[in-house]
């Protein structure tokens, strides 16, 4: 599959974020047509699984005290 | 200035500072630039937040805002140093010889070596909680091609750790299989 060396199409840099809706790289990849082949339910559980976890793994730490300082900080420079 | 936010927005804030943080871990794989990340989307979030309608998907709105801010760093670092890629891949260990049992390092240095693209969209949908079309709106790409690049991050995530039948039986055994989309072959 040489797709994935070459599915490195320009992508849509702005930053803002209510822009999030063209499709522009929906090209040429012919998604949905393509069987998932070979990936059984249960493999694809078990790499969910372990994708959860990861992802779990950091987002239930403590939030540190500089990001919520962050939030204090702007909220403070609202009011003036 | 951002007009006077509400008390519950302000929350709803704070409440996904631990997804965005989770999330900017798993585009960078560097715990310290991804807070870098996570301060930077809150900010710009904070200054834009009178373009946000109240009522309407906070937390995909904010990754879309961290994702953008990532891509177009390393865009810009990318015209700079070629060789991004090259660094990322050097902070690799060593590709875990057995399968069989495999712990959460070697599954983040495989996921550390998934294109971007691919990174983003198994993350956004196995573990952020986003559907495909959701998700598709995050990355400003067709539903049809997050499909195809979760498809083809798992692929290469089993290919790279040896997953394979022995591990996918291991699976069945110990409970029911659950299966993160309608398709069932």
């Amino acid at each position: 599959m040489t797709e994935d060396e070459n599915d490195k199409a320009p992508r849509r840099m702005a930053v803002d974020a209510s822009k999030s809706t063209d499709r522009q790289d929906a090209g040429g990849l012919a998604p949905d047509s393509k069987p998932d082949m070979s990936m059984s339910p249960a493999l694809q559980a078990h790499i969910g699984r372990q994708v959860r976890a990861m992802f779990d793994s950091v987002a239930d730490e403590p939030v540190p005290d500089h990001l919520l300082r962050l939030l204090k900080d702007l909220d403070k420079s609202g009011e003036n | 200035m951002p007009r006077t936010v509400s008390p519950g927005l302000k929350d709803a804030l704070v409440a996904q500072i631990g997804n965005l943080r989770a999330f900017a871990v798993s585009l960078c794989g560097d715990r310290e630039r991804a807070d870098d990340l996570v301060q930077e989307t809150l900010f710009k979030a904070w200054n834009h937040l009178d373009s946000f309608e109240e009522g309407t998907n906070l937390k995909a709105w904010l990754f879309t805002i961290l994702r953008n801010t990532y891509f177009s760093e390393r865009r810009r670092k990318k015209r700079e140093v070629e060789d991004v890629d090259g660094a990322y891949a050097a902070r690799l260990s060593s590709i875990p010889e057995q399968h069989g049992h495999m712990d959460m390092q070697d599954f983040r240095d495989a996921l550390s070596e998934l294109p971007d693209d691919q990174r983003e969209a198994l993350v956004l949908v196995g573990a952020a909680g986003f559907s495909y079309e959701e998700a598709a709106e995050i990355s400003g790409c067709a539903v049809g091609t997050i499909k195809s690049r979760v498809n083809r991050a798992r692929r290469r995530l089993a290919d790279t750790l040896k997953l394979d039948a022995a591990e996918e039986s291991e699976d069945e055994r110990s409970e029911t299989p659950q299966v993160p989309e309608s398709r069932s072959a």
